[in-house]
């Protein structure tokens, strides 16, 4: 990877991007603790594959970014020559009502996309907890939130997808329909892959009705034994929950497992009493069916300085996943919030702001082995960049699963410039 | 009974047509001979879409496209287009079991079975099978179809193991078909019972609501007299007047699902012949296999000159008992059987006729008798004529197959509508080291309407004949 | 007879050793799973559709795994092109052999390895028949829902390829949302797993770009495949209406209230006379378009939309509403549409199913551009589709006895397909590009788009053995470094091979 030369740089970027939109990092240019050395601002396709033809030429490595909000998620950046931001793609550029499709910018803001749709009684099935999350950030980071039990994930809404590559070229994949089967979806390749494979500038999602009326129900269970009990009820129960959430606040005692329950108005709390009645019957314990969500729900545990893990079993093996970090808690003396995807086996831990590094380290170590017993994982979502030097976020992945990952890094990205070593594997 | 075989009788000359046994060669090179190649518009009917696929027994056993319906219609279509008739092609046309459930599972309306029926007689013409193979067919076809003879065999099979001939007959190595084959034929044979005669003339009980002639059938006859008993009793208490032809002879099913297609057409006309005397609104059978062939007269003896007319008159007139039941309303009132009974559809009577809901019926109709439905039902019990003497190793392991379905019933009694299938799912839980008593759906209603108790049919009572 | 595109050249000139790896292939399965001769070979010289066709050099039959991917390895050590092959259903030649290659058919794997009740999954091998896991699943009260209409005879290995949809993948999504991991030979003879046992781990998503890659990334060996609780209650509506706009104008209704039913079927006049001929299926008198609507769910909600539903049908003009009583009657009103494809045999001679995608709201224009271009060709078109996602399936009839037909059918097929592109949709819905649209690919991606795609399969197979002529129009070569190219090879010398 070449030096880029200091004299040309800017001026080419200029030209490239525009004038106004290139320039040094201000404070909140900061990727891991890191100042990159050069701020483009994108305002769409065009500009980003100019920008990123520069780029190329001058063997720059690039980070993209929507908002922030996740750009501290990841393994530990190297130095970063541009960071190119893409807040100013924030266009909704179509809404397909009549046919529940949506297209818009990266930068598009989650919650802005979301108003646009409400208008006609739509919504996009996705959730990030974090106010200013954008659409590229919720692609490149593959998250969502309680209601993917019932409408999958990102991947799975995710329609038609425009990238840049390395190179700087424009490639498409998928379309506006949600029906499609020509050629490779690369729409779920990129779906968490961190910008390590090109940068996603404009993408087309399914959208859902808005649902009529929503209840939760939930229930106060005393043990881990019982929390999976009750999400399995949860997930098995012909009420079609959107959601199967647990809640275990940091050194509380009990868990809350809660179910949201969304449909047509009537409906909906006739369910929701239905299956509060079946609980007691089955499990013994009283449930109660709420008109608003718990404060706790689609929130992070997380706070600001600490470190927030994802913990992952199958959904079956809840129970031990429960169990098991609290095994970890208690030998490391360290307690963590818990929260998450009770119906999909996939939690957030959060380990709070004043734990030392090396203790967040050691801790994740020891949870990470407990999880691999089971067949599952642990990831690093947020930390410090001073606990990414201690240990790696990812974790490990089987070998023959990492060598396509990396062939397939090396076939997109051949000088590892995009978001080097952020990914899985060092990638 | 007459006791020529057809083979003897002159074939029938008719101006402007082919002579089969005459040697045709095959102009275009191909696997078939001028005469009644497999239909190309029928071939063409195929779309290719694959859905007999899961349907074809010798699919579920093997896996293989070449013995799938699909794959044999493909087959015949290479054969057509100049593919020469080899081993390998023949061998997967013997492979069919000829159970036509691929006609019931095709959305397209291909008719497999006028393919496979022509397509095997060309093999017989011009195929030239290796020693072991002729020889078993000539004793298969000396034997079957000649009810007497078959009575006359029981003892002599049961011989054949104790004896050692059939470590003799290894040692001579002639084939190394024959003995499996033999062995086969032994295992399905049940003991003989003895049923009294039926007479010619069985008068109908009530009022008489139709003149039927009854076919006796030639394994039916030999090994499973007390079903033609029960089937007269039934048909007489429903009100019919049952005409039982002497001389009737065999109906030539196993002839024409074999490629015999000579032979088959003499058997034909000899029960065309002998019903068109008797006089009679129906012609009841009870053996699915013989039923299905009786209906496909028409087809069969369509080059027959003035045998085509009668042909189709008869064809038309032809019932299974169950179908006949059922058409005409039952009357006779059914006493209680406390049974659960395990239904098999009878290939040549479910894919062949199209008769699936009619036993059922009858069935679900006596009082205190449940029927269970046998898993994977439509899949043959490797019968099929005489597939499982001809093919004993893959007759086997379907037999095998069925035997484990219908164990997983828990029903009491198996019950179908074709001696084939009886004798060889019989024999497949015997080799299992079980046994389950087996009726005919005409001998349960039998017992229902005479009042027996279900004891008889479970074979812990000896059924009192009247 | 079905029929298609004009085939491609039926033989390829020989790439590797094939002598040396068949030898070597009866070595490690024995002679039985090792097919050449020369008839046993030819009936699996095409797929579901029989307009393609090629005869394979060999034919092999694993029986597990470790056979596929012995099979596998020896096919890339003798540098022998592969193709993968389940019940050979596939209407776009996914399937088609090479005449310089090998056939691997999965045909007798065909074992479900485990149902995992508890967590929702049952594990299969790639020859399972799709609804096989469903019958297994029942009695737990499961099922497995892509339900693509072959799916009595389809493989769950083949349904991974083409990331197969069904009538009822409007709301419960593709094979796609439904495959929890894979086991994979890939093309040079490894087994790894994508996807696993917890869901959503870091890494790419390797699993979500297998899942509908027509065989081109590699040979399944298992699949973990999610199974849905069967729902609560089902309800199925048959609507007549005077005109397809009018049924189309219906569904749109549906949708603009909120409603997503789990099927929205709709079948014109001469698709409707077709089924009738073929299954009586006794679909309303006089009948412009036929509607079937599918609710499912939970029972109160199903009862509640079910009336907005067939107020929406009466409001947009249908004549006729009939509504399921029980099972029975269900499989009477899907009995019509399942039978739909095969039953145009019946009314004519020869027939394409064509499969395109437009956004639902284009659907009354679409429909009237393809009636003119019916009127103004001669070529009489049936249409079929998933209406509530704009999948259309129309059926050009021809006789290809006339001469000249053949094309203008042909013609007329690809039209459609360029009206689909036109307003934004898809050339293939959900039977997949395979062989058969490899030729319409330029029209609906640009060279950088599918450069793109092919960066993928060159990181999984950078020899292009793995069934290679499929999905891409033109055969690229993936170099043997990235980023430095070394010399020319003859292909692309040739003009045969563009360097990518």
């Amino acid at each position: 990877m070449g030096t880029p030369a200091k004299e040309t740089v800017p001026e080419e970027l200029r030209r490239a991007a525009g004038e106004e939109r290139v320039g040094r990092p201000g404070p909140a240019d900061v990727v891991d603790g890191g100042a990159p050395r050069w701020v483009a601002r994108a305002d769409g396709t065009d500009s980003a594959a100019a920008i990123l033809r520069v780029a190329a030429e001058h063997g720059m490595t690039v980070v993209p970014r929507g908002s922030g909000s996740k750009l501290d998620t990841g393994g530990p950046a190297a130095e970063v020559d541009l960071l190119l931001d893409l807040s100013a793609a924030d266009e909704v550029l179509e809404h397909a009502a009549g046919d529940l499709v949506v297209r818009a910018q990266a930068g598009a803001r989650l919650r802005d996309v979301q108003r646009v749709v409400a208008r006609a009684g739509q919504q996009l099935s996705v959730s990030d907890p974090r106010p200013t999350a954008t659409l590229g950030g919720v692609i490149a980071t593959g998250t969502s939130g309680p209601c993917r039990q019932l409408y999958g994930g990102v991947r799975d809404l995710l329609l038609g997808l425009t990238v840049v590559r390395a190179d700087g070229t424009v490639a498409r994949s998928g379309g506006k329909v949600v029906k499609n089967v020509a050629g490779y979806d690369l729409g779920k390749l990129f779906t968490g892959s961190y910008g390590t494979l090109g940068v996603v500038t404009e993408a087309i999602f399914r959208l859902h009705p808005l649902a009529g009326e929503r209840r939760w129900v939930a229930v106060r269970v005393p043990d881990p034994e019982s929390a999976a009990e009750a999400a399995r009820l949860f997930r098995v129960c012909q009420a079609a929950p959107s959601g199967v959430e647990l809640d275990r606040p940091a050194g509380g005692e009990g868990i809350t497992v809660c179910a949201e329950l969304e449909g047509r108005v009537g409906a909906t709390a006739h369910r929701a009493e239905e299956l509060a009645r079946s609980f007691e019957r089955t499990l013994g314990t009283a449930a109660e069916v709420l008109t608003r969500a718990p404060e706790w729900w689609d929130e992070l545990p997380h706070e600001s300085g600490g470190t927030l893990l994802r913990l992952a079993s199958a959904p079956a093996d809840l129970g031990e996943l429960v169990e098991l970090i609290g095994r970890v808690e208690r030998e490391h003396g360290v307690s963590l919030a818990l929260r998450g995807a009770a119906g999909l086996g996939v939690l957030y831990g959060a380990v709070p702001a004043g734990v030392a590094p090396e203790s967040v380290a050691r801790l994740v170590e020891g949870v990470r082995a407990e999880t691999g017993r089971l067949a599952g994982y642990t990831t690093v979502v947020h930390t410090p960049p001073r606990v990414k030097e201690l240990v790696d976020v990812w974790g490990p992945v089987a070998a023959g699963v990492g060598e396509l990952m990396r062939r397939t890094k090396e076939r997109f990205d051949p000088e590892h410039r995009l978001a080097p070593g952020r990914f899985v594997g060092g990638l | 009974m007459n006791e020529r075989t057809p083979e003897q009788e002159p074939a029938p000359r008719e101006s402007g047509r082919l002579d089969p046994s005459a040697p045709v060669s095959s102009g275009a090179g191909g696997a078939f001979d001028a005469f009644h190649p497999p239909q190309r518009e029928l071939i063409d009917d195929c779309v290719h879409c694959g859905f007999c696929l899961p349907a074809c027994p010798t699919y579920e056993l093997w896996g293989e496209e070449m013995d799938s319906p699909r794959g044999r219609i493909h087959l015949m279509e290479t054969g057509l287009d100049g593919e020469p008739l080899s081993e390998s092609m023949v061998e997967h046309f013997d492979n069919c079991l000829g159970c036509m459930a691929c006609v019931t599972a095709c959305p397209s309306g291909v008719r497999y079975g006028p393919l496979i029926n022509r397509t095997r007689a060309q093999v017989e013409r011009n195929h030239r099978r290796e020693l072991g193979q002729r020889l078993l067919r000539r004793l298969i076809f000396g034997l079957f179809p000649h009810p007497r003879r078959l009575r006359a065999l029981r003892g002599p099979l049961a011989l054949y193991q104790r004896s050692g001939l059939s470590e003799l007959l290894r040692r001579t190595g002639l084939t190394d078909g024959l003995p499996a084959s033999l062995r086969t034929m032994e295992e399905l044979v049940p003991p003989v019972r003895s049923a009294p005669r039926i007479p010619e003339r069985v008068p109908a009980r009530g009022e008489r609501r139709a003149v039927v002639g009854m076919l006796t059938g030639c394994v039916q006859h030999a090994f499973f007299p007390e079903v033609n008993t029960a089937t007269a009793r039934v048909l007489a208490s429903e009100g019919c007047e049952v005409l039982v032809p002497r001389g009737q002879g065999c109906c030539g099913a196993l002839s024409e699902h074999t490629g015999r297609e000579r032979e088959a057409v003499a058997f034909a006309k000899r029960v065309v012949d002998t019903f068109t005397t008797a006089g009679v609104d129906y012609v009841v059978v009870n053996s699915a296999g013989c039923g299905s062939t009786l209906k496909e007269y028409a087809r069969l003896l369509a080059d027959e000159g003035e045998y085509a007319t009668a042909a189709a008159s008869l064809a038309e007139r032809v019932r299974d008992v169950a179908e006949l039941v059922a058409e005409l309303g039952p009357v006779a009132e059914r006493h209680r059987l406390e049974l659960t009974v395990a239904y098999h559809d009878a290939c040549h009577l479910s894919h062949g006729q199209g008769i699936r809901s009619q036993p059922r019926e009858l069935l679900r109709s006596v009082p205190g008798l449940e029927v269970r439905e046998i898993e994977r039902g439509e899949i043959c019990c490797g019968s099929a004529g005489v597939y499982n003497l001809l093919r004993p190793e893959p007759a086997a392991e379907l037999g095998e197959l069925k035997a484990g379905n219908v164990r997983a019933t828990g029903a009491e009694l198996l019950v179908t509508a074709n001696p084939g299938c009886a004798m060889q799912i019989g024999a497949a839980l015997r080799r299992r080291g079980e046994r389950m008593p087996v009726a005919h759906t005409v001998q349960v209603l039998d017992a229902a309407v005479r009042g027996l108790p279900a004891e008889t049919l479970l074979g812990r009572r000896a059924p009192a004949e009247s | 007879m079905e029929s298609g595109a004009l085939t491609p050249p039926a033989r390829q000139e020989p790439r590797g050793d094939l002598d040396g790896c068949t030898a070597r292939l009866r070595e490690l399965l024995g002679r039985e799973s090792v097919i050449t001769d020369r008839q046993r070979v030819r009936t699996y010289e095409c797929d579901g559709l029989a307009s393609h066709r090629t005869v394979p050099a060999v034919v092999v039959l694993p029986e597990n795994a470790e056979q596929v991917r012995a099979v596998v390895a020896t096919c890339s050590a003798h540098g022998v092109p592969f193709v993968a092959r389940g019940s050979g259903t596939g209407l776009s030649a996914g399937a088609l052999p090479r005449s310089d290659g090998v056939l691997v058919v999965t045909s007798r794997m065909r074992r479900i390895l485990e149902l995992d009740v508890a967590n929702e999954r049952a594990v299969v091998e790639p020859g399972v028949v799709n609804l096989d896991v469903t019958r297994a699943a029942q009695p737990y009260g499961y099922y497995f829902a892509p339900d693509p209409s072959s799916q009595q005879v389809c493989s769950v290995g083949g349904n991974v390829a083409e990331n197969s949809g069904g009538a009822h993948c409007l709301k419960h999504g593709f094979t796609v949302n439904h495959v929890l991991a894979v086991s994979v030979v890939t093309p040079d003879g490894q087994e790894v797993e994508l996807g696993g046992h917890a869901r959503e781990a870091p890494g790419y998503d390797l699993l979500g770009a297998f899942v509908g890659s027509e065989g081109t990334l590699g040979v399944v060996t298992s699949i973990t495949v999610r199974l849905l609780r069967v729902p609560e209650s089902v309800r199925t509506l048959l609507a007549g209406f005077p005109t397809t706009d009018d049924a189309g104008a219906a569904v749109s209704a549906i949708i603009a209230a909120g409603i997503t039913p789990a099927a929205v079927e709709m079948m014109d006049a001469l698709s409707i006379s077709a089924a009738e001929q073929a299954v009586r299926c006794d679909y309303p008198e006089g009948a412009g378009a036929v509607l079937i609507v599918e609710l499912d769910g939970p029972h109160a909600e199903v009862e509640h939309t079910f009336t907005e539903v067939s107020e929406h049908c009466v409001a947009h003009g249908a004549f006729e509403i009939r509504t399921a009583a029980d099972e029975r009657e269900r499989a009477l009103i899907w009995k019509g549409r399942k039978s739909a494809f095969a039953a145009v045999g019946r009314i004519s001679r020869d027939y394409i199913v064509q499969d395109g995608v437009i956004p639902r709201t284009a659907l009354p224009e679409v429909l009237r551009r393809i009636a003119e271009l019916s009127a103004s060709s001669g070529v009489r078109v049936a249409n079929v589709f998933h209406a509530g996602d704009g999948n259309l399936h129309p059926l050009v009839l021809f006789d290809g006895s006339d001469p000249g037909e053949t094309e203008r059918a042909e013609e007329v097929s690809g039209a459609i397909l360029d009206l689909c592109v036109e307003h934004g949709g898809s050339i293939t819905g959900e039977h997949g590009v395979g062989a058969d649209k490899v030729r319409y690919m330029g029209r609906m991606f640009t060279p950088e788009d599918l450069d793109t795609m092919q960066s993928l399969r060159c990181a999984f197979d950078p020899e292009g053995l793995c069934n290679p002529g499929k999905v891409f129009p033109t055969p690229r070569l993936c170099g043997e470094t990235p980023g430095r190219r070394r010399g020319v090879h003859p292909l692309t010398e040739a003009g045969l091979a563009e360097q990518f």
